[in-house]
C-alpha cells in the first residue's frame, strides 16, 4: 500500500457571496514532489491556496496534512504542522529588520532567541540575504520582500511549501537562478507547490502541472502535455491577457 | 563606559528630587513616574502588540477603587487592595479580549472606550463605591503599611522602584520569543499566523500583563492620593493620557513612555498652576494639538525624532 499523500485536498469550494473563486477544485500532493499550479487570472489559485494553509477556511471540502485533518484549523496550526507558504502580494514586517522578520519564523521551533538568529542567519545565508540582515524589510523591492518571505516561510521548517508567484518580477537570468534555488530546496526533502505564470518555471521545475480555470482542476499532468491540452489552451486563449503571457513564454520573441 | 554614565545619570536623577528639597517640584516628580507607570503599561498591549486600547482607564481605576474599597470595608491599608484590583482587571482584559482580538479591525479599541465608559457610569451610580462622591482613604496615616506620607519623597521611591520592574519586565519581553511575536502581530495578522504565531494568545498575554500594570498604577495613585471619584481614575481623560504620552516619547519603545512623561506632566502641572483647577477643559485642547502634531510630524514619537532607540534587541 503506497503511504498516505502528504497533502490532499478533495472539493475545496470557497464562495464570496454567491461566487465561487474555488469551486470544488481537488489536489493530492506525495512527500517529495513538486507541484506546478497555473491557470490564468482569476482561475482561483490563490484563494485555493489560501484554503491550503488555513489563511481563509473553505465553504465545503476537507483538507488532510501530514496525516490530520485541518480543514478549519487556523493558520498557524497549519504552520506548527509544518506547512509554509509566501504570499502573492507580500506581507512582510515593514519596520522589523530582515533578520528579525526570519527570526519571527525561526522562532516556531526554536523558542530562544540565540538559537532563532542563529537559525535566520542560516537561512539569510541560503536566500543569498545575508547582507541585508541589518535593512529595514520596508525598504526593500518587490523581489527582495518575495525573496525574503521565502526565507521567513523556511526558517519555519516545513515539510510543504507553498510558493505563490514568488519568481514574479524577476528577469530571465533571476528566474534562472531561482529555477536552481528551489531545486535546492527540494533536494533538501520539501515537498513543493508552485504557482507560476512563468511557462519555464513550471516546466523545468515541475514534474506534475495542475490546471486551474474558474475554481475547476480543468487538466493535470506532465507539464509538456499539460500546456498542449485544448482545454487548456481554450481556458488562456478565452482571457487575452494569460493567454498572452502563455504564448509569450512559450515563445520567446 | 556606557553602562557607567547611564548608572550615573539614573543615581542624579534619583537623588534630584531629594536635593531640591521643593515639595512641589517633588510632587511633579514623583507624578511623573506615576504616568509613566501606566503609560509603560499600556504600552505593552498598545505600543509592543499595536493594539490601541483607548479605555485603560478601567483597569487603572479598578486599581483605585480597589484600594480604598477595602479600606472601606475592612480597614485594611489601600496596598493590600492592589492584588484585588489586578484580579479584577484580568477579568475585565478576558471580557474585552477574548471576543474582540478574533476580529480584525477596531473592534478592541471600540471595546474598551464603551466598556470605560459603561463601567464609569456605573460606578458613579453605585452606593458600595461612594457612587458621584468616590472614596477617601485614611484621613491620618495609622502606621508605615498606610504609605500616607506628607513628603512626595517617598512617592518619588515608590513609583521609581515600581517603573523599573515594569521596565525590566518590558526589556525582558521585547528581546525573548513574546517580544518578537508581539511585534510581528502589529506589523501583520495574517502573516504572523502563516508563520505558526498564535495571535490570539499573544494579544491575551500582552493584555493580560498590560492591564495587571495598568490596575497596580491604579492603586498607587489611590495610596498618594487618598481619594478617587469615577472622573479622576475612570474618565476617558486618564484612558488618553495613556495614549499620549506613550505616543509621545515613542510607543513600542522602552523608554519612549518615560520621556513622554517627564515632558508631558511639568507641561500640565505648569499650565494647572497657571490658569488654576484641574483645568481639564484645557487639556482637552492639549492632548488634541499633540494628537495632531504626533499625526502629522513623528508617528514614531520624540525618540524616534532624537535617533535616540536603544539598540535592538537583536
Ligand atoms: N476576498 C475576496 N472577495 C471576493 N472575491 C474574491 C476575493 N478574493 C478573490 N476573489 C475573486 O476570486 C477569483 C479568484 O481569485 P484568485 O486571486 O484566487 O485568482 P488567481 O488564480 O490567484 O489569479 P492571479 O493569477 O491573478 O493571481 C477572482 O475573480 C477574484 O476577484
Ligand atoms: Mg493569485
Amino acid at each position: 500500500m503506497p503511504p498516505e499523500p502528504l497533502l490532499e485536498a478533495t472539493g475545496i469550494v470557497k464562495a464570496f457571496g454567491s461566487f465561487r473563486a474555488v469551486d470544488g477544485a481537488g489536489l493530492t500532493v506525495r512527500e517529495g514532489e513538486i507541484v506546478g499550479l497555473i491557470g490564468p487570472n482569476g482561475a482561483g489559485k490563490s484563494t485555493f491556496f489560501n484554503c491550503l494553509a488555513g489563511d481563509t477556511q473553505p465553504t465545503a471540502g476537507l483538507i488532510r496534512f501530514a496525516g490530520q485533518e485541518v480543514t478549519r484549523a487556523p493558520a498557524d496550526a497549519h504552520a506548527r504542522a509544518g506547512m509554509a507558504r509566501s504570499f502573492q502580494v507580500p506581507v512582510t514586517f515593514e519596520d522589523m529588520t530582515v533578520l528579525e522578520n526570519v527570526m519571527v519564523g525561526a522562532f516556531l521551533r526554536h523558542p530562544h532567541r540565540r538559537d532563532a538568529r542563529e537559525r535566520a542567519r542560516e537561512m539569510l545565508e541560503v536566500t543569498g540575504l545575508a547582507r541585508q540582515a541589518e535593512a529595514r524589510a520596508g525598504g526593500l523591492g518587490t523581489p527582495g520582500r518575495k525573496r525574503l518571505e521565502i526565507a521567513r516561510a523556511l526558517a519555519t521548517e516545513p515539510r510543504l511549501l507553498l510558493l505563490d508567484e514568488a519568481l514574479a518580477g524577476l528577469n530571465p537570468t533571476e528566474v534562472r537562478d531561482a529555477i536552481g534555488f528551489v531545486r535546492g530546496l527540494h533536494a533538501r526533502g520539501i515537498t513543493l507547490i508552485v504557482v507560476e505564470h512563468i511557462m519555464e518555471v513550471i516546466l523545468s521545475l515541475a514534474e506534475r502541472a495542475v490546471v486551474f480555470n474558474q475554481g475547476k482542476v480543468i487538466a493535470e499532468g506532465v507539464p509538456r502535455a499539460v500546456v498542449d491540452d485544448p482545454a487548456v489552451v481554450e481556458a488562456y486563449i478565452g482571457r487575452s491577457l494569460a493567454g498572452r503571457r502563455l504564448r509569450r513564454r512559450r515563445n520567446p520573441p | 563606559m556606557r553602562i557607567g554614565l547611564g548608572v550615573a545619570a539614573v543615581v542624579l536623577l534619583l537623588a534630584a528630587p531629594a536635593a531640591v528639597g521643593d515639595p512641589f517640584i517633588q510632587r511633579v516628580a514623583a507624578l511623573v513616574l506615576l504616568t509613566a507607570i501606566s503609560a509603560s503599561a499600556w504600552n505593552l498591549i498598545g505600543g509592543y502588540a499595536g493594539q490601541v486600547s483607548i479605555g485603560h482607564a478601567v483597569f487603572f481605576g479598578a486599581g483605585a477603587y480597589a484600594s480604598l474599597l477595602v479600606f472601606k470595608l475592612f480597614a485594611w491599608p489601600p496596598i493590600a487592595g492592589a492584588p484585588f484590583g489586578i484580579a479584577v482587571s484580568l477579568v475585565l482584559a478576558l471580557l474585552i479580549g477574548v471576543p474582540t482580538f478574533r476580529l480584525r479591525g477596531h473592534y478592541f479599541s471600540m471595546a474598551t472606550i464603551a466598556v470605560a465608559e459603561l463601567i464609569r457610569i456605573v460606578v458613579g451610580n453605585w452606593p458600595l463605591l461612594g457612587a458621584a462622591v468616590g472614596l477617601m482613604g485614611p484621613a491620618v496615616p495609622r502606621g508605615l503599611a498606610d504609605l500616607s506620607f506628607l513628603s512626595p519623597l517617598p512617592y518619588f521611591y515608590i513609583f521609581a522602584a515600581v517603573e523599573a520592574a515594569l521596565l525590566w519586565v518590558t526589556w525582558a519581553m521585547a528581546r525573548s520569543r513574546t517580544g518578537y511575536y508581539l511585534r510581528a502581530v502589529r506589523a501583520g495578522e495574517r502573516a504572523a499566523l502563516s508563520l505558526g504565531v498564535p495571535v490570539l494568545r499573544y494579544k491575551l498575554v500582552a493584555l493580560l500583563l498590560s492591564a495587571g500594570f495598568t490596575a497596580l498604577a491604579g492603586s498607587l495613585y489611590a495610596v498618594m492620593v487618598g481619594y478617587v471619584d469615577p472622573e479622576s481614575v475612570l474618565g476617558i481623560l486618564v484612558s488618553v493620557q495613556m495614549v499620549i504620552v506613550a505616543a509621545l516619547g515613542g510607543a513600542g519603545t522602552l523608554f519612549g513612555p518615560v520621556l513622554g512623561a517627564v515632558i508631558l506632566v511639568p507641561v500640565q502641572q505648569a499650565t494647572n498652576a497657571a490658569f488654576g483647577g484641574s483645568g481639564s477643559g484645557l487639556t482637552y485642547i492639549v492632548y488634541g494639538a499633540i494628537i495632531l502634531a504626533i499625526a502629522r510630524f513623528r508617528p514614531g514619537g520624540l525618540l524616534e525624532l532624537l535617533h535616540w532607540r536603544p539598540r535592538r534587541a537583536a
